[in-house]
């Protein structure tokens, strides 16, 4: 509740801050260059059902893209972190390929995955799954072998020391990192909506939107806010998550969460 | 009954190996306490590892009822130092955690109320106090019934009074459940005091310095009386002699 309202609180100073801007810029330059708030607000009403599926199609293709990065890169990350001999023969290609923008690649990419929807999730994914496999594998190098051992005095299997010590002992972290990456993830889904594949008509994604609408100030702006809107849901939904799943971290001594 | 046969632990090899254990021998017998003293670093927790069967010995072998110990066992339960709690499970879960492990259906209530722990069930490792931590860790290893119970410094760390009170819980769990067990420690005065043997060892790398036999433990009174006071000085030559 008391979060809710900082959340709501933290809106209205936005707003007041864009405000305030607008009616700057556009004193100093004598003619308006930012639309105002309630401008923008306006325009999203009047284009309200190409707004919410432009953001049902973006909000969609980011959480399939999350979902497949963690599904993905999860295994990847814990397995390069805590097996030794994978770590000394995976790190270097995984480090090779960390830094690669997506995009660079685009020929490839759309030979192997076509023009349409695959593609841009692609893209989304590569992003976000080397956040997730390089969050995971520094995590899980620094398991507390007491850990281990508790386990597999009692007879663990290699799995069971995954499910019981490996996972539980990574997952904070790992969602904190990709709670931190959503805003990578969102622009290269702003990308991979408006310089990929097929071009896309407004109604199928925020960034396609913003850019349909790039001089219709007013209009834009509102997509701009829903793109905001979009990546502070996904970063809101990741912390609700990690505070569902780590119980552990949120009790106890005040400070030693952490 | 354990039986170590000239054990000897290097760790690494060639130009860089560190022996760590070096021609280790001596034998539990069943029922039987043993504690074994050395200073810090000497290769103790190597030798527990060794006997649970998740450390192999570079040469010698360890035999349990008569059994090469090969990996792990069943009926041999490991107590960690710092209990080695997992932090995201409850004591519930951290209690039946072996259990579960070797996919027993046994309750842990009978343990964890034994040990105090009632009431505590759900709450979080990082909620408790450290002698309830470690109380913990017992639960954990005696929820499994061992035959065999191999404890490293389960009250390093404590202070004098919960240490104390820790030491009682053990004897009194000795006595009751009849495990045989090896006790690692490098306190003198515990040694003496959950000893019916205190095998003593040299620095890096271990060997047996000396075997000290113990009858007088067993009670909780036995703490401080005359002839404890005397044990725990005898030991204390033994471990301060050089060589």
């Amino acid at each position: 509740m008391r979060q809710a309202i900082a959340y709501l609180l933290g809106v209205i100073l936005v707003f007041g801050a864009w405000a305030m801007i607008s009616y700057a810029l556009a004193e100093l330059k004598g003619r308006p260059v930012l639309p105002y708030p309630w401008q923008a607000a306006s325009a999203a009403g009047e284009n309200i059902w190409t707004l919410l599926s432009a953001f049902g199609f973006s909000a969609l293709r980011f959480l399939v893209a999350l979902a497949i990065s963690f599904f993905l890169g999860l295994p990847v990350g814990l397995a390069v972190g805590f097996e030794p001999k994978l770590d000394q023969f995976l790190s270097p290609l995984i480090y090779l390929l960390y830094p690669m923008p997506p995009v660079a690649l685009l020929l490839f990419l759309y030979l192997a995955f076509g023009l349409g929807e695959v593609v841009r999730l692609v893209v989304v994914v590569m992003a976000l799954f080397f956040q997730v496999v390089v969050a995971a594998q520094g995590a899980a190098k620094f398991i507390s072998p007491i850990h281990v051992i508790a386990v597999r005095s009692a007879g663990a299997s290699r799995w069971q020391v995954y499910w019981h010590v490996v996972i539980p002992a990574t997952l904070p972290n790992v969602l904190t990192a990709a709670r931190v990456s959503v805003g990578l993830g969102i622009t290269m889904l702003y990308i991979a909506e408006t310089k990929l594949g097929i071009l896309l008509p407004p109604g199928q994604g925020l960034g396609r939107f913003i850019e349909y609408y790039t001089f219709r100030a007013d209009i834009a702006l509102a997509g701009v806010v829903a793109l905001a809107i979009l990546g502070l849901l996904f970063y809101v939904l990741l912390e609700v998550l990690e505070r569902k799943l780590c119980p552990w971290k949120y009790v106890g001594v005040k400070g030693a969460g952490s | 009954m354990i039986e170590v046969k000239n054990v000897t632990l290097v760790y690494g090899s060639g130009s860089e190996s560190v022996p760590a254990l070096d021609n280790i021998s001596f034998t539990v017998g069943e029922g039987e306490m043993v504690a074994v003293v050395g200073p810090s670093g000497c290769g103790k927790t190597s030798l527990l590892l060794i006997l649970d069967g998740l450390l192999r010995p570079t040469s010698g072998q360890v035999l349990i009822d008569g059994e090469e110990v090969r990996g792990v066992r069943r009926d041999v339960a490991l107590i960690l130092q710092d209990a080695g709690l997992l932090p995201w499970k409850t004591v519930r879960e951290n209690a039946e955690l072996g259990l579960r492990l070797q996919k027993r259906r046994e309750s842990v209530d009978g343990i964890l109320s034994a040990l105090g722990l009632n009431g505590f069930e759900q709450r979080f490792p990082a909620e408790l106090s450290e002698g309830m931590r470690r109380r913990v860790g017992i639960a954990r290893a005696l929820a499994l019934r061992p035959r065999v119970l191999l404890m490293d410094e389960p009250m390093a760390n404590l202070d004098s009074l919960t240490r104390e009170r820790i030491q009682n819980l053990i004897l009194d769990l000795w006595w009751e459940m009849r495990f045989t067990g090896v006790l690692v420690t490098h306190d003198i005065e515990e040694a003496v005091f959950l000893g019916q043997k205190i095998l003593i060892l040299s620095p890096r790398p271990a060997r047996i310095r000396a075997v000290l036999e113990n009858p007088g433990m067993g009670e909780h009174e036995y703490r401080g009386s005359p002839e404890f006071l005397e044990q725990a000085k005898n030991l204390r030559r033994i471990l301060e002699m050089n060589g």
